[in-house]
C-alpha cells in the first residue's frame, strides 16, 4: 500500500515539482522517500496547475529549546498552503507540528476559547492562537511569540508560575462565616449576580497580565490585570464575607497601585473582557 | 500515524533559510552600526526565581493605606483641584497672589508623586534597595529646592501666572 502510494506521489509530484519550489524557499536535494502527505500535497499542486491557487501563508515562530540552553532562541519559518488549513492560527500550528516540525512545542487544549492555554503573542498582539484568525487576504508573514517577558520553558511555552502563585495569594474561593438562611446555599438577587458578568468569563489565560507594561516591570509585587480582575470578582460578590480582608490585601503601594489606566489589557483580551475597568472599580471603592 | 504523515520536502522548505531573511539580518547589523549610543543592559532580567514552592501563594505585602489607598485618592484630589487653579486666574481676568502660590504648590505637589511613581515603578526595592533610596531622597532635596525657589519667585518676582502671560505670545 505504501508501495503504491508513494509511486502515485512520484508521478503526480512530477509536475508540479516546480511549482512548489517557486513559491516556497529554494530546497537542494528532491525528497527520497515520501509519506501520505505527500501524495495529497502533490494532488493538490496538480489541482493547482488546472486553476486552484495555493495560498502560501509563512508563519515565522519563535524557537528556544531548553537542552541546548547556550543556543540563543532564533525565530523559524513554516509555509503552509492555507487552502489545506483550518481557518485559525492555532489549526496551522497543529498542522506544523504533525507535518513539518514534530520538535515544535505549545500548549493548546480545547480550541474554542475556554481554557486559556493557547495564549501567545501573535503579529504583535497577545491573543488566544484558537481565537485568531490567519489573516487570508495578504500574504505578509505571521509572526508567533511566547507571551512578553515571560521565562520560557520552551518554544511558545511561557512559565506562569508566578501568576499562578499570585492568583492563589487573593484566595479566590468564597470566604464565609455564617451559615446559609436555608441551610441548603447561598441566595443572591439577581441584580448581585449581574454584578459578576464581565467578570467570572475570565478563563486566566495571562494575555493581559503579560501585556501590561507596569507587570513587565514589577511582576514580582503587582498582581497584574487579571489576578485583579479576579479580585474584583470576589470583591462584589454579595455572598462573600471577607471583602475587607480582600481590600486590606490590596491596600499598599505595589500590589493594585502600580496599575496605571494603560488599558493594554483591555485592548488585548481575547474573551472581550474590561480589566481596566474592573481595578478602576477597586480603586473607586477603596478611595478613603 | 504523525510520523508516516510527515512530509519530508516540506520539512527541508521549512528549515530553509530564506534569502531575503539573511539580507534582513544584514541591514539590522547595519543599523545597529550606526547607532552611536552604546546597547546598556540597565536591570537585565534575573534568572528565574520561585518564592518557597510552585503551590505556595504569592506573599501578600502588609496593608498601608497612606503608601496605598489614602496614596492614590490624594494624588487624584491634587491632579483634579490643578484644572480650575490653571483656569481661575485667565477666567477671572485678575491676579491673585494667594492663588497663585496655591497653584504652586499644587503643581510641585502634583510633580513630587508623579516623580515619585516614576521612581517605585522603575527602581525596585526589593531588587536595588539603595537605590530606591537614593533616588527618593533626591527626589526630596529636588523638591525642597523647587519649594524654596518658588517661594522666592512667588515673593520677590511677579509670579508665575505672570510669567506664563509675559511669555506667551500665541
Amino acid at each position: 500500500m505504501a508501495a503504491l502510494r508513494s509511486s502515485a506521489a512520484r508521478l503526480l509530484g512530477a509536475a508540479s515539482r516546480p511549482a512548489l519550489r517557486a513559491a516556497t524557499a529554494p530546497t537542494s536535494a528532491p525528497a527520497a522517500v515520501r509519506g501520505m502527505a505527500q501524495v495529497a500535497d502533490a494532488q493538490q499542486h496538480s489541482q493547482t496547475a488546472s486553476g486552484d491557487q495555493a495560498n502560501l501563508k509563512t508563519f515565522q515562530i519563535y524557537r528556544w529549546n531548553p537542552d541546548t540552553p547556550t543556543e540563543k532562541p532564533k525565530m523559524q519559518s513554516y509555509t503552509l498552503d492555507l487552502n489545506k488549513t483550518g481557518p485559525m492560527v492555532l489549526d496551522a500550528l497543529i498542522r506544523i507540528k504533525n507535518e513539518l516540525d514534530p520538535t515544535l512545542t505549545f500548549r493548546r487544549s480545547c480550541r474554542e476559547g475556554i481554557c486559556g492555554s493557547c495564549a501567545m503573542n501573535i503579529n504583535g498582539t497577545n491573543t488566544l492562537a484558537c481565537l485568531c484568525r490567519i489573516p487570508a487576504e495578504d500574504s505578509a508573514e505571521m509572526k508567533i511569540y511566547p507571551l512578553p517577558h515571560t521565562y520560557v520553558v520552551k518554544d511558545l511555552v511561557p512559565d506562569l508560575t508566578q501568576f499562578y502563585k499570585q492568583y492563589k495569594s487573593i484566595k479566590p474561593y468564597l470566604q464565609r462565616d455564617t451559615p446559609a438562611e436555608d441551610g441548603k446555599e447561598y441566595r443572591q438577587s439577581k441584580a448581585d449576580r449581574k454584578k459578576l458578568d464581565g467578570l467570572y468569563e475570565c478563563i486566566l489565560c495571562a494575555c493581559c497580565s503579560t501585556s501590561c507594561p507596569s507587570y513587565w516591570w514589577n511582576s514580582e509585587e503587582y498582581l497584574g490585570p487579571a489576578i485583579l480582575l479576579q479580585s474584583y470578582r470576589w470583591l462584589v460578590d454579595s455572598r462573600d464575607e471577607k471583602t475587607a480582608q480582600r481590600k486590606d490585601a490590596l491596600n499598599n503601594s505595589m500590589s493594585l497601585y502600580r496599575c496605571h489606566t494603560i488599558l493594554n489589557c483591555t485592548r488585548t483580551c481575547p474573551k472581550g473582557l474590561n480589566p481596566g475597568l474592573a481595578i478602576a472599580q477597586i480603586k473607586k471603592e477603596m478611595a478613603f | 500515524m504523525a510520523s508516516i504523515a510527515r512530509s519530508s520536502l516540506l520539512r527541508q522548505v521549512a528549515s530553509a533559510r530564506p534569502a531575503f531573511q539573511q539580507s534582513v539580518i544584514a541591514n539590522g547589523a547595519r543599523a545597529t552600526a550606526f547607532h552611536t549610543t552604546a546597547k546598556r543592559d540597565l536591570l537585565p532580567p534575573l534568572p528565574q526565581r520561585v518564592e518557597g514552592t510552585v503551590n505556595d501563594a504569592a506573599p501578600v505585602p502588609e496593608t498601608s493605606p497612606s503608601h496605598g489607598s489614602y496614596h492614590w485618592t490624594f494624588d487624584r484630589l491634587v491632579a483634579g483641584s490643578l484644572i480650575p487653579l490653571t483656569v481661575a486666574p485667565f477666567a477671572a481676568g485678575s491676579l491673585n497672589p494667594t492663588l497663585d502660590a496655591l497653584l504652586c504648590a499644587t503643581i510641585l505637589i502634583h510633580s513630587h508623586t508623579g516623580f515619585q511613581n516614576v521612581i517605585i515603578d522603575y527602581i525596585p526595592q526589593y531588587r536595588t534597595p539603595r537605590a530606591r533610596k537614593i533616588f527618593m531622597w533626591g527626589l526630596n532635596a529636588a523638591t525642597a529646592v523647587v519649594g524654596l525657589a518658588l517661594y522666592e519667585f512667588e515673593t520677590t518676582d511677579v509670579g508665575i501666572t505672570e510669567t506664563i502671560k509675559r511669555i506667551w505670545t500665541a
